[in-house]
């Protein structure tokens, strides 16, 4: 899966427009970023990648990069 | 347990014995003197509940609730080995909570498969001519989930309401047969689910200080649920049939 392909996955799960993120994009600067699309994101790794996002990963995230490198580890 | 509640001699099936409320269940029922059939996935598991039982003459059979054609073969086994039932506590159950739209078709699936269609299967199987004994009671564990409605719920609230509803038409199909079934309906519980459920959702999270604000008599100990359930499954309860009865520290007030 390519880096735009993770991230039209990842617009897709936070139910953000289409070419909204980028790589550099601040999570903090993501209104629909909600615990809510937390739960969804730790629901899409897992289903998608069989990665267990834990608490503290989540709270790790800075970027969408750093998502991306999770999705990278699977 | 006082005399009110005696179970002396009775044969319980407890589905769901290894850990939570169907452990403390396990536990409570054997204290008032029944006689306990104890079914779970995990082989170590059971036997670990099995030592904490009191008494003597429980058994124990490893199987799959969720293979819902393996079911018949599970109960058939149970009767043949330790006899006809006097009674069964259904306390499989899994949690899941996601937003809609994770909420894919096989996950609800597999929800309901455990929360749902292994019960009402097992419900079936055990009603079946020559494997209960006149006055049989039938608990099933249902949550408070099935009549609140919160984010994230909706596969574990609609699993549990669909319980509750199943007991309500079955209550009056048994009635011929001398047989009561209810449901309980826990609020928060201290048990594993819930620790897996604040893990998920955060301690100090909205959603869970909303649940505790609701929740005014405090978490609710698995030892007052299994009281709840021994008295369901007493002739104490002999006029109660169909029911979801909440143990709920009083959500369903709010």
């Amino acid at each position: 899966m390519t880096n735009q392909e993770k991230i039209a996955l990842l617009e897709e799960t936070l139910e953000i427009d289409e070419g909204t993120l980028t790589e550099d994009t601040l999570l903090e600067d993501v209104d629909e970023y909600d615990s809510m699309a937390k739960l969804s994101l730790i629901v899409m790794m897992d289903d998608e990648f069989a990665v267990k996002l834990t608490g503290d990963m989540i709270k790790g995230f800075q970027t969408v990069g750093d998502i991306l490198a999770v999705m990278e580890k699977a | 347990m006082n005399t009110l509640i005696d179970l002396t001699g009775k044969h319980i099936l407890v589905i769901g014995a290894s850990s939570g409320i169907g452990k403390q269940t396990a536990i409570t029922l054997s204290s008032a003197g029944a006689k306990l059939t104890l079914v779970a996935r995990t082989e170590a598991n059971l036997i670990a509940t099995l030592h904490e039982l009191e008494g003597k003459g429980h058994a124990y059979c490893a199987a799959d609730i969720s293979e819902l054609s393996g079911i018949e073969e599970t109960v058939k086994q149970i009767i043949h080995k330790n006899g006809s039932l006097d009674g069964m506590v259904y306390a499989a159950g899994i949690s899941m909570s996601m937003p809609l739209q994770m909420f894919k078709p096989e996950k609800l699936q597999s929800l309901f498969d455990v929360n749902f269609f292994a019960f009402v299967e097992s419900v079936r199987q055990i009603t079946k001519k020559g494997r209960y004994n006149p006055g049989m009671r039938i608990v099933g564990i249902s949550s408070i989930a099935s009549l609140k409605g919160d984010k994230t719920h909706l596969g574990y609230s609609a699993s549990k309401a669909a319980m509750d509803a199943a007991v309500r038409c079955i209550a009056k199909e048994v009635a011929g047969k001398d047989i009561c079934i209810n449901t309980v309906a826990p609020g928060m519980t201290a048990t594993g689910m819930l620790s897996r459920f604040t893990d998920n959702i955060g301690s100090n999270s909205e959603s869970m200080k909303e649940l505790k604000s609701r929740q005014y008599l405090g978490v609710i100990q698995p030892e007052a649920v299994a009281k709840t359930i021994a008295f369901l499954l007493s002739p104490a309860a002999e006029y109660i049939t169909g029911i979801t009865l909440p143990v709920d520290g009083g959500m369903t007030t709010c």
